[in-house]
């Protein structure tokens, strides 16, 4: 790798230029100020910027996020593996060259599907529609998918069928300093997204807050001196916790009864499948006292605006969503949301708290194995007939449907399996499900084609890697959790040789003599995915970089208006009027509880769940080449509770050996009282032996492809000792 | 495979959906005696008490398409050597199984006068269906004094709801203590207190041997140890007989309920299979749905060709066997072994901890590490822990002491106060800012929240830690404060 150096083609900025942009990280896309420091040791300096989501807030990781522009490995020159294992440097006509020579041959010998595509939630929404296009379009392939299939699929499927549309937050996230209720179900974003705690403010003041999670996390500890109700649920019990609310609700007659009359169809349904959730049942499923529950019903329904309130919010995060039955959980939040009156009102609502920088807009253009641009079904003929206008090309050129990530992941380099695969924005080594059988699976291909910034553990196992810039080193746009269309806007030119995925895509689309449209230019391929996404449901088409450049806050749907209208102004809280459901009502969906597909038992007695640390995004890639981050966040560990701890002989800095059906993973032990006594808790950043992922269940939801993060059944014991994980429970009587 | 479903309750009607939806070629019929779509009989207490509208304890019905519901219509004969029942509209099912979910009845005590020619005298009732309960609720507006007879769950959940609803209540009681069959008499005794403060005439070891009746309604009653109640209402809750003739009559062994084996087969008849109240499986029956539902669930999984779970671990323990009263103001939850149980031949570890003057007793009982029984009386909160830990199976700590102490509520501070921090600790969560730091940097001239959060950070996050960050400058300045103050006094 080369050092790092200014690229001599851009010419650098000047000293005290500022971009204003947007953090590199989760969805709440923090706003920025980068301003240009030459001669520095970093390119740019970071402070926050006055903004209505994070309103001048920064956590560590968005004041440290210029690190990883200067990280001391960073790829600035393509490379190729060599003979002996390693990587050598090469210039970008060998290492495309190479790229498109293996494509072509592997897709002569075993067809158009024997290239793969894996995308990623981070990447902006020009580079995530222009991936989707080049996999259709220049390797004609259907097996496209990405890693927002491990964050917000569940969410996207049960808001879907239930809402007729999936815009995240259906409302701007300040609307939630004036409810009286918020619901947070498995999410902790006092500790992913700390600036969002802000807008909480209101309703803790009012005593509304209530966080349903197995941890009393810094989100959980926020109800506390009054501030609302944590409930401890037992991991993978949520479900219960929700179907129980809209019993009581329902039982005591709380419900919006002239909203439902007006709004919903599919009561009648949903009461009876509550009918058999009462209190004191869902106490022993739960872990939560029944008064507890009701206390609850009745405090959300007492902030409902038809009871007076001055209105509740429901809202869902991967702690509820990774589950094998996750979709079903959502449309169980969504009842409960329903019941009450709150969707589609002012003031009130349900949302799913989106997780990574674009994962609303990223799941959106076409990255989805099922979707075109514009959130449009790929089976769709109209959509088809549309998107391939735009594309200039016959529809039936447009592959059909592919398969959903774990499945895509787990035929990699099998018999009828794809033989290559191009990774764009992913770790899937650290964050996929059953970690170790995928890297198993990345072994076995014949091409292994990764995009990064560093050498991930991706990376690593690649043939070919392909350096790319990052965030303050380009222009684009990102969609926010709130489905606000925001800009990121290129502050510094990017080291070395690293060049943006738009120029990588359109560079291979030509040498696989692909004749569509790509772009290096991001406003370019922004107008096309703009057109493309005209008249779908995530219409962006009256979206321009000059109207976001003057700063109008533009939310989706933002339709190009017809000749003669004024500009669309977009659509902050969509629902207001109508569902777009074909009865322009939503849909209440009865669900049940199934619970997790590998639960506890003799022998593997403690529940694990995953989550995050502050200090880290994701696979840690980025943020744990972040000397201050790492410092504050080493390792791996395992959070338990003394009671459990003493039972496996297990002390505080001790390390514990964990096991699953899946796989076996290491941790220092973390003690903690703020934990169920029958759960341990691992966050997933690191690889290697502390990698959670090793342990975590690839098992997916049915509708949605999720697959169960957050809860798996593990063995426990203190790492000296080595015995076979079945004698474990004995071991520990 | 034609299934013939006997029963449409709770467990009839949970098991023919199931099988329908999961048991390949099943077709499922299913006859049940009430007119109307199943619903959550064990709510119905929770209806007499108002905390549940009527309307809204109707259970799914299973869907049209995928089963044969013949609602009101009962099942008359059943004729095992040809493999028929013959329903009471006089349609004839054939069967490949047969699947009884008959329930139980309500036991009616022999009382002296309880009945005349029409039925049950007014104002005496069970209270076993959607009937019953809608007719103590007619019957409540002008009724000011209710006896409730027998203390199990369900009497003891009618007793609350009534005085609940303001009226007078007497609860009459065979046994020397409550609910005898789950409660030994230290648990008994609190739990006693417990009505005792909800306004509630206790009578235990008495029972009602007579009915008075006057202008046609329920005046009084008289018990066995010689007095007269007045009352308006008498709500009979004297137990469950499982619903067992239609079987006897043909032929299948019959004790206390259907005789069937851990396969939920009858021992006489592979082809007949009995579920719910009416069955009596080898571990005995417990009359909860929770024991009907596995029941169901455990069948059409045999049937569906899945992996049976485990229905009991090692100890024998059946983990559905959780007993919740549903009551306000009356918390009593018991699990497995409880009251007076047979230690047998195993090492039963039993720890209690019995408090009655505050209303308090837990009892747990550890079997090799693993929770096999508790009582727990006036203790929400390690009610629920222990029925987590229970129904699951989970090993338990160490000393099970752990289980009945609960550690103090609030063990970290209820509300930080940045004096009591050390300067190590963290003030700033979001950006890991330590109290040392912010103190440093006060003393470097830090003289607001923006002037510290420039130079740490701090307080740029969530923004919660702007509190400590203030507590922190003011103390800063009156410390600086007081050195000049003591300077003037010496002047």
């Amino acid at each position: 790798m080369t050092t790092p150096q200014q690229d001599a083609v851009a010419p650098g900025p000047l000293p005290g230029a500022t971009a204003a942009t947007h953090c590199p990280y989760c969805a709440l896309q923090c706003a920025q100020t980068l301003t240009a420091t030459p001669g520095e040791r970093l390119p740019v300096a970071v402070t926050g910027r006055e903004f209505p989501t994070n309103r001048g807030g920064l956590c560590q990781k968005g004041w440290t996020s210029a690190e990883v522009l200067r990280a001391s490995d960073r790829i600035t020159t393509p490379l190729i593996r060599t003979a002996d294992g390693g990587f050598r440097e090469a210039g970008w006509d060998e290492a495309l060259d190479l790229v498109a020579g293996r494509v072509r041959e592997l897709q002569a010998e075993s067809g158009n599907d024997a290239v793969a595509v894996f995308g990623g939630g981070g990447l902006t929404n020009e580079k995530a529609y222009a991936l989707g296009k080049f996999a259709r379009l220049a390797l004609g392939t259907r097996l496209i998918d990405y890693n927002g299939r491990f964050c917000m699929s569940s969410a996207a499927a049960a808001s879907n069928r239930a809402l007729g549309m999936d815009r995240g937050l259906a409302f701007p996230l300040a609307d939630l300093g004036g409810a009286d209720a918020v619901l947070v179900l498995g999410s902790n974003m006092g500790v992913t997204m700390p600036p969002f705690v802000q807008h909480l403010a209101g309703v803790r003041e009012r005593g509304g807050l209530v966080v349903v999670d197995p941890r009393e996390t810094v989100t959980a500890k926020l109800t506390r001196d009054g501030a609302g109700v944590h409930l401890a649920a037992v991991p993978g019990s949520d479900m219960v916790v929700l179907l129980a609310l809209l019993h009581i609700v329902l039982a005591e007659g709380l419900q919006d009864d002239a909203y439902l009359a007006d709004r919903v169809e599919g009561l009648d349904d949903v009461r009876r499948s509550v009918a058999q959730w009462w209190p004191e049942r869902a106490e022993a499923a739960t872990g939560v006292p029944a008064d507890t529950l009701r206390e609850v019903a009745r405090l959300l329904a007492a902030a409902s605006p038809s009871r007076g309130g001055r209105g509740a919010y429901i809202l869902t995060g991967r702690g509820v969503e990774q589950m094998a039955q996750g979709t079903d959980c959502v449309n169980a939040a969504i009842n409960l949301a329903l019941a009450l009156g709150l969707i589609g009102r002012e003031g009130s609502g349900y949302g799913p708290v989106t997780g990574q920088g674009n994962g609303q807009g990223g799941r959106e253009h076409g990255q989805k194995s099922d979707q075109l641009p514009g959130y449009r079904m790929i089976t769709d003929p109209a959509a088809r007939a549309h998107v391939a206008s735009v594309w200039g090309v016959d529809p039936e050129v447009i592959p059909g449907p592919g398969v959903p990530a774990v499945q895509l992941l787990s035929s990699l380099g099998t018999a009828d399996g794809p033989r290559a695969l191009l990774v764009h924005g992913s770790n899937v080594v650290v964050s996929a499900p059953n970690a170790t059988a995928v890297e198993e699976r990345l072994r076995a291909l014949d091409l292994l084609v990764v995009c990064d910034l560093v050498p991930s553990e991706t990376a690593l196992l690649a043939d070919v890697v392909l350096p790319v810039t990052q965030w303050a080193e380009e222009d684009g746009t990102m969609t926010n959790l709130e489905g606000r269309i925001i800009r990121r806007r290129a502050a510094v030119a990017a080291p070395g040789e690293a060049r943006s995925e738009l120029w990588i895509l359109r560079e291979l689309a030509r040498r696989l003599g692909c004749d569509a449209t790509f772009s290096e230019d991001a406003e370019t391929m922004f107008d096309e995915m703009a057109r493309a996404s005209a008249g779908g449901k995530a219409d962006y088409s009256g979206v321009t970089y000059a109207r976001l450049d003057a700063g109008e806050e533009l939310f989706w749907p933002c339709p190009a208006p017809a000749p003669g209208e004024s500009a669309h102004l977009g659509t902050p809280r969509p629902f207001l009027e109508s569902f777009p459901t074909p009865s322009g009502r939503a849909r209440m969906i009865a669900v049940a509880h199934r619970g997790p597909a590998d639960d506890v038992r003799p022998g593997m007695a403690t529940y694990l769940v995953t989550g995050r640390v502050l200090q880290h995004y994701q696979s840690g890639a980025q943020t744990r080449r972040v000397k201050e981050l790492a410092q504050a966040q080493p390792e791996a560990f395992v959070e338990m509770h003394p009671l459990l701890a003493e039972r496996y002989g297990l002390t505080e800095g001790a390390v514990a050996f964990l096991a699953t059906a899946r796989g076996e993973a290491m941790a220092r032990v973390r003690l903690t009282t703020d934990i169920r006594t029958d759960t341990v808790f691992m966050p997933f950043h690191w690889a290697g032996a502390g990698s959670a992922n090793r342990l975590t269940n690839d098992v997916t939801d049915p509708t949605s492809s999720m697959p169960e993060f957050k809860v798996t059944a593990v063995a426990i014991r203190a790492a000296h000792q080595l015995r076979p994980a079945s004698e474990l429970e004995g071991a520990a009587r | 495979m034609r299934i013939v479903v006997i029963g449409h309750g709770m467990v009839g009607s949970r098991f023919a959906q199931d099988a329908a939806a999961r048991v390949p070629g099943a077709h499922v019929t299913v006859l049940g005696r009430e007119d109307t779509a199943p619903y959550n009989r064990v709510l119905l207490s929770s209806v007499v008490a108002g905390k549940a509208d009527a309307d809204a304890i109707a259970l799914v019905s299973p869907d049209a398409d995928a089963v044969d519901v013949r609602q009101g219509v009962s099942a008359v004969e059943i004729d095992r050597a040809r493999r028929l029942v013959t329903a009471s509209d006089g349609s004839v099912h054939r069967y490949d199984r047969l699947v009884l979910a008959t329930g139980s009845a309500a036991r009616v005590p022999q009382i002296q006068h309880v009945a005349n020619p029409d039925g049950l005298v007014p104002g005496v009732s069970v209270l076993k269906d959607l009937a019953d309960a809608q007719g103590i609720l007619a019957a409540l507006p002008k009724a000011r004094r209710a006896v409730v007879l027998g203390a199990g769950v369900l009497g003891l959940e009618v007793a609350t709801g009534l005085a609940a609803r303001g009226l007078a209540v007497t609860l009459v009681h065979h046994a020397d203590r409550l609910m005898e069959r789950q409660l030994g008499s230290s648990a008994s005794q609190v739990a006693e207190g417990s009505l005792g403060r909800l306004g509630m005439t206790v009578v235990t070891q008495a029972s009602v041997t007579r009915v008075v009746e006057r202008r046609g309604r329920i005046s009084a009653v008289e018990l066995s140890n010689g007095a007269e109640i007045l009352t308006d209402l008498l709500v009979m809750c004297a137990g469950t007989i499982p619903e067992t003739a239609l079987a006897r009559r043909a032929g299948l062994p019959c004790e206390r309920g259907v005789v069937v084996g851990t396969d939920l087969a009858s021992p006489a008849d592979p082809h007949v299979f009995a579920i719910g109240d009416c069955a009596q499986p080898p571990e005995g029956g417990t009359g909860l749905v929770a024991q009907g539902w596995d029941q169901a669930q455990r069948l059409v999984d045999a049937w569906a060709g899945a992996p049976i779970a485990p229905r009991d671990d090692a100890a024998g323990t059946d983990r559905t066997n959780v007993v919740r009263v549903k009551a306000s103001g009356l918390e009593v939850v018991t699990m497995g072994l409880s009251g007076k149980f047979e230690h047998g031949d195993r090492l039963l570890r039993a720890v209690r901890i019995s408090d009655p003057a505050v209303g308090r007793f837990v009892e747990v009982v550890i079997h090799e590490g693993r929770l096999v029984g508790a009582t727990v009386v006036g203790d929400k909160a390690t009610a629920t822990d222990l029925q987590a830990l229970y129904t699951r199976g989970l090993p338990v700590p160490s000393d099970p002491a752990h289980l009945i102490v609960r550690p103090i509520p609030g063990a970290a501070p209820a509300s930080r106060n940045a004096a009591d921090m050390a300067d190590a600790d963290t003030v700033c969560q979001c950006n890991t800012v330590s109290k040392g730091r912010i103190t440093d940097a006060i003393a470097d001239g830090c003289e607001s929240v923006e002037d510290v959060s420039r130079a740490t950070r701090a307080c740029t996050g969530c923004g919660d830690c702007k509190s400590l960050v203030k507590e922190m400058l003011v103390t800063a300045a009156s410390d600086r404060k007081v050195p000049a103050m003591a300077g003037t006094g010496e002047a």
